[in-house]
């Protein structure tokens, strides 16, 4: 009997622990969700981003601490102990280095990280626990091949040049890799007269696509990952008196719209800050609570993104991003 | 009892340790079952997830690594051809720098070439001379689509090689169009594919994702055909599929674990699979490990319980023969009592029963021959019962029959009750509906004799006005007799006045001139007197009508009046009659509501009198049953006795034989 009772004490104490261990302090949804943020560096983009995310974390009643890393490894490392040590619910980080995700997971422990920006390998995420809010890479190409596609829809072989970021760079990979997946699909014949990394850059963008124009080759369209080097193409054409070229780029920079406006450029795609901040936010506040980022606008099918929808700008609507 | 029933007895029962092994060793082979199929479960899952994350790992090394060799090689052309695009060499220095990267590195061992849209090509002296048209070349084709060198599709150069060049627009300022290149086979790339490999038995293939095409495969028949085409591998058509569908998720495709990776900055997908038997073949080791080591658990178990049964039932066989020389009837026999265990317990029992019995079976022998003279008392005891009960039952049954014949009667007029209050019954019903109709007449008539006086009232008051018409009638007459005379004496003074007007005439033809106009006067006067006579002729005449007229109603009045009073005198004798009817009536509705109370109380009777007979029918099967009970019962007496004198009959017979089984113990 002795024994008896001893064992079940045993249990009810195990019991006990489990209990007591599986419920993490209750905070309640939406309000005093406690999110740190931990930023690699402040550049336009990024600012505009946090101060969406500041407004959204006050509309909902969560607190938001901005921490930068000063594009250091280590700061960021820092930050997110402090995180972990002063008790924060979870933490928003636009990695400085993609290849330091699993550190940062580890050190994070049981708070979850809400990454935002700078995209981790997909393998270094995880649904509800360390997700990645940002726009689809490849949706800004899809944009380009559907403008492509629908302006040149009389004609069934296309000539179309590509100007990409650095090779291996994961924007030029999602961007340059859809946009030629949309276009090949389209069943009409593609040519890709010209495809060159210019790496971001307007004056690179502009001696290849010279090159390419002394090569006397026909070209339909020029489709660039980026708008710097659309203007580094618009710059080659113009000296190579060429006029009649559409030239797409991505990112709606103040250049960039001010080329649509010009007629320059035919058109572009807006990568909306705002609306990155704000999911970001609401993403964290939906984790932060204990609960699931599931039902949140964007999610994707495996749970581990949340998209921010791209917008398309051409000259009917180019003001709008001024 | 004999040798051979306790042999067959011995065949027959099942041992105790079969029991326990059939028992015991079906539930542990199918625990040993469960066991080895949920280890080799979760096992296969633990090691095929696992193998998969070292393929993707693998993978992911290797791709890294072919990236690394693919840039590392891509950077060296690179540089030339930024040396040469710096340096802006004449064709003379330009070979010079050709022919120093022939056979400059085993990756490219014939070096860079160069050739422009004239058709003219440089390229080091000791390389083969024959390179083709450049301008239908693959690589100078795609070279023209970049600045930067980058590998392009694979093809078979002249000298029959599968290669792949590393191509791109040089622009030196010469002013042509030139395109600079680097050739790698396809076979030293499969050898550095597959020398990068990390997981064991996996293999790997490179596939340019544009076209399809194998650029790298150990297998060298396959290189530079397209992946999944004629005659390939399923595994092949379907890695194929996945790839034409853009599907770069881990599947197990053919029995092959097969993962995807895209080797960045090109468009190659690196495929590596390892077969899923391969991957699971440790797995089938342990599993026979598992079933041997099973099978052979199960033996000793076997073992060790017949070994341990064997030992613990000895004590209990030694029991078992005392036992069995106990069932032969050998009280003589001894028991070994030693030790503390629940067997010695047995043995310290059977030692005591086998003492109580002795002395038991020596006093059931006594017992046994007294025994046997009572049984014959009560033998003849039971004889005379059965007699008695014999003629018992036989009364019984005359009684029986007796009840049974009270209870038929009984039972008619049961019958007969009900059915008098039946009638009965029916006959109220019909009573008190005649009782509602008297009762209905008795309502019509009584109205009936208010109608006829109301009408007699209505005569009479008819009566009374014909009377006062009669007077008003006759005051017309009155009235009509003095016009008449006033009539008359307005005839009179007319006649005078006539006379006058006569002498007045006269009396101024008289007087001459002067009674002229008097004359006028008096012979005016006379015309008014005549018309006046006239007038009181003519009133005169329809006065006397007035009269007759008066006369007419006043009769006819009269008349009406008599034919009125003898209306009234009829209604009233009417209003008599009705009278005595309605009496009549009501009488008879008193006595039928006598005849209906009457009746009532004769249904009462005879519905207590129904009850009554029911329930003495009831009673009467009562009895009826309970005679038949009680002749039953004295029938089973008798038969009892019978009974009871062939028991104590067999009980002679039983002591007897039991004095004879007593002897059979050894005491």
């Amino acid at each position: 009997m002795k024994k008896l009772a001893g064992l079940l004490l045993a249990m009810a104490g195990l019991m006990a622990c489990f209990c007591g261990c599986g419920g993490k302090g209750g905070s309640d949804a939406g309000g005093n969700v406690k999110i740190y943020l931990s930023l690699s560096s402040a550049d336009t983009f990024r600012t505009v981003l946090v101060n969406s995310a500041k407004e959204t974390a006050e509309e909902n009643g969560a607190t938001l601490d901005v921490y930068e890393a000063n594009d250091s490894i280590e700061v960021q490392v820092e930050q997110i102990k402090q995180a972990v040590s002063e008790g924060y619910d979870v933490i928003m980080c636009s990695p400085v280095d993609t290849d330091t995700t699993l550190e940062l997971e580890a050190i994070a422990g049981d708070t979850p990280i809400v990454f935002f920006n700078s995209c981790p390998d997909e393998s270094r995420l995880e649904p509800d626990k360390y997700m990645y809010v940002g726009s689809d890479e490849g949706v800004a190409g899809q944009y380009q091949a559907e403008y492509i596609l629908s302006e040149m829809s009389g004609k069934d072989e296309i000539n179309v040049a590509i100007l990409t970021g650095p090779n291996s760079h994961s924007a030029t990979e999602g961007r340059t890799g859809q946009l030629k997946n949309t276009l090949n699909d389209s069943g009409k014949k593609i040519n890709y007269v010209f495809q060159d990394h210019a790496d971001w850059d307007q004056a690179k963008a502009e001696e290849y696509f010279s090159v390419f124009l002394s090569t006397g080759q026909e070209c339909d369209v020029v489709a660039c990952n980026n708008d710097s080097m659309a203007l580094g193409v618009i710059d080659a054409c113009k000296k190579g008196g060429i006029t009649d070229v559409p030239i797409l780029g991505i990112d709606a920079t103040q250049d960039g719209c001010a080329a649509i406006v010009a007629g320059d450029m035919a058109f572009t795609v807006y990568q909306s800050a705002t609306g990155q901040g704000e999911s970001a936010v609401k993403a964290a506040i939906a984790l932060g609570s204990g609960g699931s980022a599931e039902g949140l606008e964007g999610i994707s099918e495996d749970g581990k993104y949340v998209w921010v929808p791209f917008e398309k700008v051409d000259s009917t609507n180019v003001e709008k991003y001024q | 009892m004999d040798k051979k029933g306790q042999i067959k007895e011995k065949q027959g029962i099942i041992s105790i340790r079969m029991k326990l092994l059939a028992i015991i060793v079906p539930i542990v082979v199918a625990l040993m079952v469960a066991l080895v199929l949920v280890a080799y479960r979760t096992s296969a899952e633990i090691i095929e997830s696992y193998s998969k994350n070292l393929l993707e790992s693998s993978v992911e090394n290797q791709s890294a690594q072919i990236e690394g060799w693919l840039n590392e090689n891509i950077e060296a052309f690179q540089a030339v051809k930024a040396a040469i695009e710096n340096t802006k060499p004449d064709d003379g220095q330009l070979q010079a720098i050709l022919d120093g990267y022939y056979n400059y590195n085993s990756n490219y061992p014939n070096g860079l070439y160069i050739a422009d849209s004239g058709g003219k090509v440089f390229r080091a002296s000791e390389a083969p001379a024959d390179i083709g048209n450049p301008e239908d070349a693959t690589w100078y084709q795609e070279g023209l689509t970049r600045v930067n060198m980058a590998v392009g599709s694979a093809y078979v150069n002249a000298q029959g090689e599968n290669v792949i060049s590393a191509s791109g627009i040089l622009h030196d300022g010469s002013g042509k169009t030139r395109v600079i290149s680097a050739d790698m086979t396809l076979d030293r790339i499969s050898i550095i594919v597959n020398g990068f490999i990390e997981m064991k038995s996996a293999e790997s293939f490179l596939v340019d994702g544009r076209d399809g095409t194998i650029l790298a495969n150990r297998d060298q028949s396959l290189i530079n055909k397209k992946i999944g085409g004629e005659g390939s591998s399923p595994f092949q058509k379907q890695v194929g599929e996945q790839i034409t569908a853009r599907n770069y998720e881990f599947g197990v495709l053919d029995g092959n674990m097969t993962v995807f990776k895209k080797v960045a900055g090109t468009d190659w997908i690196l495929v590596s699979y390892v077969p899923r038997q391969v991957v699971l073949a440790d797995l089938d080791r342990l599993r026979t490990i598992m079933v041997v080591i099973s099978a052979v658990s199960i033996l000793l178990l076997c073992l060790v319980i017949e070994r341990v049964t064997h030992v613990v039932i000895s004590p209990v066989k030694k029991l078992t023969a005392v036992i069995t020389a106990m069932t032969d009837g050998d009280f003589t026999v001894t028991v070994n009592s030693k030790g503390r265990d629940e067997i010695a317990v047995m043995s310290r029992s059977v030692e005591q029963f086998i003492h109580s019995m002795k002395e038991m079976i020596s006093s059931m022998g006594n017992i046994s021959s007294r025994l046997g003279e009572q049984a014959d008392t009560s033998d003849n005891m039971s004889r005379q019962m059965e007699t008695a009960a014999s003629i018992q039952s036989e009364s019984m049954g005359e009684l029986n029959s007796t009840v049974d014949q009270l209870s038929l009667s009984v039972y008619e007029i049961a019958e007969n009750a009900t059915k008098l209050a039946g009638v009965v019954a029916d006959t109220k019903e019909d009573s008190d509906h005649v009782e509602q109709k008297m009762r209905e007449t008795v309502e019509v008539s009584k109205k009936g004799r208010q109608d006829m006086e109301r009408v007699g009232e209505e005569l009479e008051n008819i009566r009374v006005s014909i009377r006062s018409l009669e007077e008003a009638v006759n005051k017309v007459g009155t009235a009509s007799g003095e016009i008449v005379s006033i009539v008359q004496l307005i005839g009179n003074i007319a006649e005078e006045t006539n006379l006058l007007s006569l002498n007045a005439s006269i009396e101024a033809a008289r007087a001459g001139e002067a009674g002229r106009g008097f004359a006028v006067v008096a012979s005016e006067i006379g015309k008014l007197a005549n018309n006046s006579t006239d007038s009181v002729d003519h009133i005169s005449k329809l006065t006397e009508e007035v009269n007759s007229l008066v006369a007419d109603a006043v009769r006819q009045t009269g008349e009406s009046a008599d034919d009125i009073g003898r209306s009234s005198e009829l209604i009233h004798t009417a209003i008599d009659t009705f009278e005595k009817i309605f009496v009549n009536i009501q009488e008879t509705s008193e006595l039928i509501g006598n005849v209906v109370g009457k009746i009532n109380e004769v249904d009462e009777v005879a519905a207590n009198v129904a009850a009554i007979s029911e329930e003495q029918a009831a009673s009467s099967d009562e009895i009826l049953a309970t005679s038949e009970n009680m002749l039953e019962q004295a029938k089973g007496i008798a038969r009892n006795s019978a009974n009871v004198a062939e028991e104590s009959k067999s009980l002679t017979a039983s002591s007897e034989e039991l004095a004879d089984q007593v002897k059979l113990f050894r005491i």
